[in-house]
């Protein structure tokens, strides 16, 4: 539906312009009454004061803002510097190396049995001691690993993932609870 | 005038057969949301009933007491913004 041409040319921007605030105008006044009809619904409902909270409870959960805490006053690095006895081989690891290390030492994962491979592979050849020469690639980031001959019975892959992550939950909830 | 009475009229026709209207009241909610400006109102209105008591206060009394407040307090980039839109709309559907 177009207008005709007429009123074009007798429309100047400023009307408008008038109409526009006119339309804001009626928006903002709707707006306001839907809020009067919200609140005035709450206050006979019974549900306006609900979220009301004396100052006294409010201070206990105020944000925390302290070096070393998060948020909710909770330590969050606490792991950082503690150590796992790891089941297997009863060697101490550092917390943060522990899931990669028990990988390893329980024969699971994704590179152990690439390890497990490359030594039947290797160890028909020569012997088992020059093997640890051959995997340092592997284990480039490994720092606390060394070869010693540890090989598990082939288990089925979603025990050993089953396995690796309750382990790896057991010490986890086991530090939590510590504190 | 009657032109210009007519073209309002047919404009808002089409705001509201569009959902145009709709959409800007949508958009007007939210953003006062945002903006703080509902729970500013709301806590006025908590003055309010406190004042009149909570048994007694009336739609009427609320609406004498808060548009006025509520029309002032609204921010400046949310007229704009919502300005922007009806000028869009109206430069699309009166020329």
């Amino acid at each position: 539906m177009k207008m005709e041409e007429g009123s074009v040319s007798s429309l100047d921007n400023s009307k408008l312009e008038g109409m526009a605030q006119d339309i804001l105008s009626e928006l903002v006044e709707d707006a306001c009454l839907g809020l009067c009809f919200e609140v005035h619904r709450a206050v006979k409902q019974g549900y306006f004061f609900l979220d009301d909270t004396d100052q006294e409870s409010m201070r206990d959960f105020e944000i925390v803002d302290q070096p070393g805490l998060d948020v909710f006053g909770q330590v969050y690095n606490q792991w950082k510097n503690k150590e796992c006895v790891c089941p297997n081989c009863s060697r101490s690891i550092a917390a943060s190396r522990f899931a990669p290390h028990l990988e390893k030492c329980l024969g699971m994962g994704r590179n152990s049995s690439r390890i497990a491979n490359r030594r039947i592979v290797t160890g028909n050849n020569t012997n088992n001691k020059s093997e640890s020469d051959q995997e340092d690639n592997d284990d480039v980031n490994d720092n606390d690993w060394s070869y010693g001959a540890e090989k598990k019975a082939k288990k089925r892959k979603s025990d050993k993932v089953n396995i690796l992550l309750t382990l790896c939950c057991c010490y986890c909830y086991f530090f939590y609870f510590n504190e | 005038m009657n032109k210009e009475s007519r073209l309002k009229a047919t404009i808002n026709q089409r705001l509201t057969e569009l959902g145009e209207r709709e959409r800007l009241k949508e958009l007007l909610r939210a953003k006062l949301t945002e903006c703080g400006w509902k729970d500013q109102m709301k806590a006025h209105c908590k003055e309010v009933i406190r004042e009149k008591g909570l048994e007694h206060v009336t739609v009427e009394d609320l609406v004498v007491e808060i548009t006025p407040k509520g029309r002032a307090l609204v921010p400046d980039s949310v007229k704009k913004e919502l300005l922007q839109r009806i000028r869009a709309f109206l430069a699309q559907h009166a020329a």
